[in-house]
């Protein structure tokens, strides 16, 4: 062990020494290959022995829940079921609360609140957004779902954060409690909602209140590891100056490394607003009212609808994301000096801000117009032309149906289908080695045995077949959106104009439901698994951008200037300075890929990848809650294992120095 | 939005203004609004994401609205809604695909949902290949016609098999099942959610390829494509349909899918409440053909579920009279 470990060392700093194949990565390949020749050899031959597998757990979980469920459906349920639903009623009241505060306010008055918040607190331009963003919702037709769908969202995000970021201060500062609720958290990213939906709803029934409860399940862990990024962030130096001056502790974050986080934790907010919203379709599942009812019956119907749906959630989501952060670049109070008329004429533009807003209002009242905008819409006009496109794409006749369904083909039959062969039928033993030793070769002793224990779990929960053939797909999808979100992010960190174009690009792909453009291109490319792998890579790569790219940002200007000024080309301050400095965040991007490649495995399984996805999808829907559990365990043990062979050995040594 | 991010100056002018909002909003709107109640007041049913499903919920809100009440809908999906109902959060279902483990634990043990009764649909599923194939291979009427011709379904994902298209995660099925107690050389290819599945098999259609996948009727799409279906082995007494809530050996699955009695089911809540809501909705029962044709305005044509639902009354009045009590 110590052997291997002195020889990683050097061979970081210095050129290697030997040829790549005497390195690690040959012996990688060695194993890569011995595995091969294992498949190759005794193909199918030994499949996981269904004595070694614990099939009792289904229905003990399934006996759980229906105790579950006759516990709570008592005349007289007992003080547990009370208090569960008394929070549940609670979320309830507070989405209905927000929604019917803005029917009382009438259309009219929501806007200019909206509108006039954004443009006393922010930038006018975004201000323009805001109003062009309430005016697509009219113009949709989805008015109401819109704004059943923001109060949801709303409630949620306003509870992640105040959750989540503490915890992320927290988990900032003590390594012992962010080691702690690591795993928590990947946990909460990693398991779908699917497979705990059943149990949500029997403990705090169906309605907004569980719809905002799963939201925040997904929406608080990027507010937790984000925050505590940027307080990790902050200069080890500055914070022991603060205290050297006499700074208490409270001071110390207040003052100190709040401030200086601010970049990281706004990301934080923008994240968790994402996130929830990307969580709007499953929340429709449960009662949670809005746009994601209209995606979900939308893609049974009336596609088209379903894609205005989608369309409505991403422009909700951008006009959020800019707005708060053009507030809080506004009244950032670093950069903001305030003389005395400069207050005074704010203080006047406040005051109104509240008249108008009263005079909408008012006027709204005054001339009876409703909560929701019922005034002429474009919808039909939309739909025609978004059923214009569609009908373009289901044409098989079109020329590039001609080639798009021949490169899906040669896709599965050439790449897929024997990758998940490979996986599938290489006897087990050979592939629990296998993969156990390259985990041993590419991080250490310590990941290599948790893979064991995670591999082995798999196959003791009777998944072992489904699992490979899961594994299969998921590596391809990680290792494309690894791939992609680490070079788009660095290019995206160098070139402001590459930035620009990508944050709507990835605002879009973050938050538009997934089946709404798959299941078109499921048209263009009529096979399964790749239309999987495609949704998987475009809704992950986004948070490998994003971190990837404000961790190399975070860099210190003054490391940057010293390397340039010792002569260092661009090249070589990004590859020798930078990317060494910003790898936490880089080592977190490639983390939260794979963790988002597996948050998806169910949608992938909703549109042809099979495996443990469409396990979990049955789960919740044929009431087999104890498959959709166990399935749910295996995709999670995949991830664990995954994170765990890919940290690579300086993270791993890093972490046993803590 | 988030506070934390705002400077403290200001911070009150701010507060006082949103609380001058909101009691101008409030003032303003209790002065508008004086509330019209009926008798009947609210009833909630719950739509679920297919077609045929619209199309019963929308009907009825049709017909519950000519006596008054108002109808609200919510969309939570077929599992989860029996404890929505269990707490009266949703009053009715009208077309339930014959949840036997929840009718068990609901409706017999717990008492919190009662049974509706049938809603006239007869719901049937069945493997399906496209007319013209049959035409092309008279055969393939029975399973039998399928054995060793199963490669005319050859597909990128299926090897040297033939490609059997499986059905909606969701839904009840044994395909993988019967595959194998009849000894088929079919590989199960589940595309996952239906509207991906009829993606996959419409466009296999348009190009007049051949196809054999898991389907159903009533169904609205079975208006504009042309399917027929291929015969399974007969029934036989204790044949299972769900594999997902029947495990065990595959024998038990080897026979056709049996046609299943759409139920209603109702909230106890709402069943015992009075609402004269209940004995219309308890009457409630159309056919195959009334639920398909107004699925297909909806979902083929387009139209507004309100309207859709609309039309059909108008030109039904009889039937929504018997259900009335008229």
């Amino acid at each position: 062990m110590s052997a291997a470990t002195d020889y990683a060392a050097p061979a970081a700093t210095f050129p290697a020494p030997h040829p790549w194949w005497r390195g690690r990565a040959g012996l990688v390949v060695g194993v890569a290959l011995a595995m091969l020749v294992g498949y190759l050899g005794w193909k199918s031959t030994l499949p996981w022995s269904n004595r070694l597998v614990w099939n009792s757990l289904t229905s003990y979980l399934d006996r759980f829940q229906t105790w579950l469920s006759d516990s709570r459906n008592t005349p007289h349920p007992n003080v547990v079921f009370t208090i569960f639903n008394g929070f549940a009623t609670f979320l309830d009241n507070l989405v209905s609360w927000f929604t019917t505060f803005f029917e009382k306010l009438t259309w009219v008055g929501t806007v200019a609140l909206g509108t006039l918040v954004v443009l006393r607190f922010g930038r006018w331009q975004q201000a323009v957004g805001v109003l062009a963003a309430f005016a697509s919702f009219a113009l949709m037709g989805l008015w109401e779902q819109s704004v059943q769908t923001f109060a949801l969202i709303f409630a949620a995000v306003g509870l992640s954060l105040i959750v989540g970021m503490p915890l992320g201060v927290i988990a900032g500062r003590s390594d012992r409690f962010l080691r702690f609720l690591t795993p928590l958290l990947d946990a909460a990213q990693i398991v779908p909602a699917f497979a705990y939906l059943m149990p949500v709803v029997i403990l705090f029934s169906v309605g907004p209140g569980a719809a905002v409860l799963t939201t925040m399940i997904y929406a608080i862990p990027p507010a937790i590891r984000i925050t505590a990024l940027g307080i990790r962030g902050v200069p080890v130096n500055t914070v022991e100056a603060a205290a050297a001056m006499g700074s208490t502790r409270w001071q110390t974050i207040a003052k100190v490394q709040l401030p200086l986080a601010r970049r990281m934790l706004l990301l934080a907010v923008n994240q968790t607003i994402l996130f929830a919203l990307s969580m709007v379709v499953i929340a429709g599942l449960i009662g949670g009212a809005g746009l994601g009812d209209v995606v979900t019956s939308g893609l049974y119907s009336n596609p088209a609808l379903a894609i205005l749906g989608g369309v409505a959630i991403v422009i909700m989501a951008i006009a959020l994301d800019r707005s708060t952060e053009s507030m809080a670049n506004r009244t950032d109070p670093a950069r903001r000096h305030l003389t005395d008329d400069k207050k005074l004429r704010l203080r006047l533009f406040t005051l109104a801000s509240v008249a108008g807003v009263g005079l909408a209002v008012g006027l709204g009242h005054a001339f009876g117009a409703g909560g929701i905008y019922s005034g002429r819409t474009a919808q039909d006009w939309l739909l025609r032309g978004v059923q214009k496109g569609l009908d373009y794409v289901q044409n098989p006749s079109t020329w590039i149906f001609h080639i798009t369904e021949p490169t899906g083909n040669f896709i599965v039959q050439r790449g897929l289908q024997p990758l998940t062969n490979f996986f599938v039928e290489t006897p087990w033993p050979v592939m629990f080695v296998g993969i156990v030793a390259i985990a041993f070769l590419v991080s250490g002793l310590r990941p290599a045995a948790i893979t064991a224990i995670m591999f082995a779990t798999i196959g003791v929960t009777g998944e072992w077949a489904t699992s490979m053939g899961t594994l299969s797909q998921v590596l391809i999808a990680t290792l494309i959106t690894i791939g992609v979100g680490v070079a788009l992010g660095v290019w995206a960190a160098e070139s402001r104009i590459v930035d620009r174009i990508l944050r709507p690009i990835n605002d879009v792909l973050q938050t538009l439901p997934q089946l709404v453009y798959i299941i078109p291109f499921i048209y263009l490319m009529p096979v399964s698994q790749v239309p999987g792998i495609v949704a998987s890579v475009l809704y992950a790569v986004p948070v490998v951008i994003r971190l990837v790219a404000s961790g190399l940002r975070e860099v210190s200007p003054d490391t940057v200037e010293a390397a340039g000024a010792f002569g260092a080309t661009r090249r070589q301050v990004l590859l020798k300075v930078k990317i060494p400095l910003a790898r936490d965040a880089i080592m977190l991007g490639v983390n939260q890929g794979i963790i988002m490649v597996l948050a998806v495995v169910v949608i992938a399984g909703l549109v042809g990848s099979g495996g443990l996805g469409y396990d979990v999808a049955q789960g919740l829907q044929r009431n087999a809650f104890g498959l959709g559990v166990v399935a749910s365990v295996a995709i999670l043990a995949l991830g664990i294992a995954l994170d765990r062979t890919t940290r690579g050995r300086a993270r791993a040594r890093q972490e046993r120095a803590l | 939005m988030s506070d934390r991010f705002r400077v403290r100056r200001g911070r009150a002018i701010v507060a006082a203004a949103l609380a001058l909002v909101v009691v101008a909003g409030l003032a303003a709107a209790g002065t508008a609004t004086a509330r019209t109640t009926k008798s009947c007041g609210t009833v909630t049913l719950n739509e679920q994401a297919w077609a045929g499903s619209t199309a019963n919920t929308y009907v009825a809100k049709a017909v519950l609205q000519k006596i008054g009440c108002k109808v609200n809908i919510t969309k939570i999906t077929e599992i989860p809604v029996y404890q929505a109902m269990a707490d009266g959060k949703t009053d009715a279902v009208l077309e339930d695909w014959q949840h036997v483990a929840q009718y068990k634990q609901y409706i017999t043990k717990q008492h919190t949902v009662v049974m509706g009764g049938a809603n006239g649909v007869t719901g049937h599923i069945g493997w399906y290949i496209p007319t013209y194939l049959m035409q092309q291979y008279p055969q393939f009427k029975t399973w039998q016609g399928l054995k060793g011709k199963e490669t005319v379904f050859k597909s990128p994902e299926s090897g040297s098999q033939g490609m059997f298209l499986g059905g909606d995660p969701s839904y009840v099925q044994k395909d993988k099942q019967l595959i194998q107690a009849l000894g088929l050389n079919f590989k199960f290819v589940s595309v996952g959610a239906e509207p991906a599945q009829v993606a996959r098999w419409t466009q296999l259609y348009k190009q007049k390829k051949p196809v054999i996948f898991y389907w159903y009727t009533p169904q609205y799409l079975n208006l504009q494509y042309k399917l027929s279906e291929v015969q399974l082995p007969k029934r036989f007494k204790g044949c299972l349909d769900d594999f997902a809530t029947g495990g065990g050996s595959v024998a038990k699955y080897k026979c056709a899918y049996d046609h299943i009695v759409l139920n209603k089911v109702f909230s106890s809540k709402f069943a015992k409440g009075g609402s004269p809501a209940f004995p219309i909705l308890k009457r409630f029962s159309w056919t195959n053909k009334d639920q398909e044709l107004v699925a297909k305005y909806i979902a083929g044509d387009h139209l507004n579920s309100d309207k859709a639902a609309q039309k059909w009354v108008a030109a039904n009045q009889a039937k929504v009279n018997k259900w009335l009590g008229k």
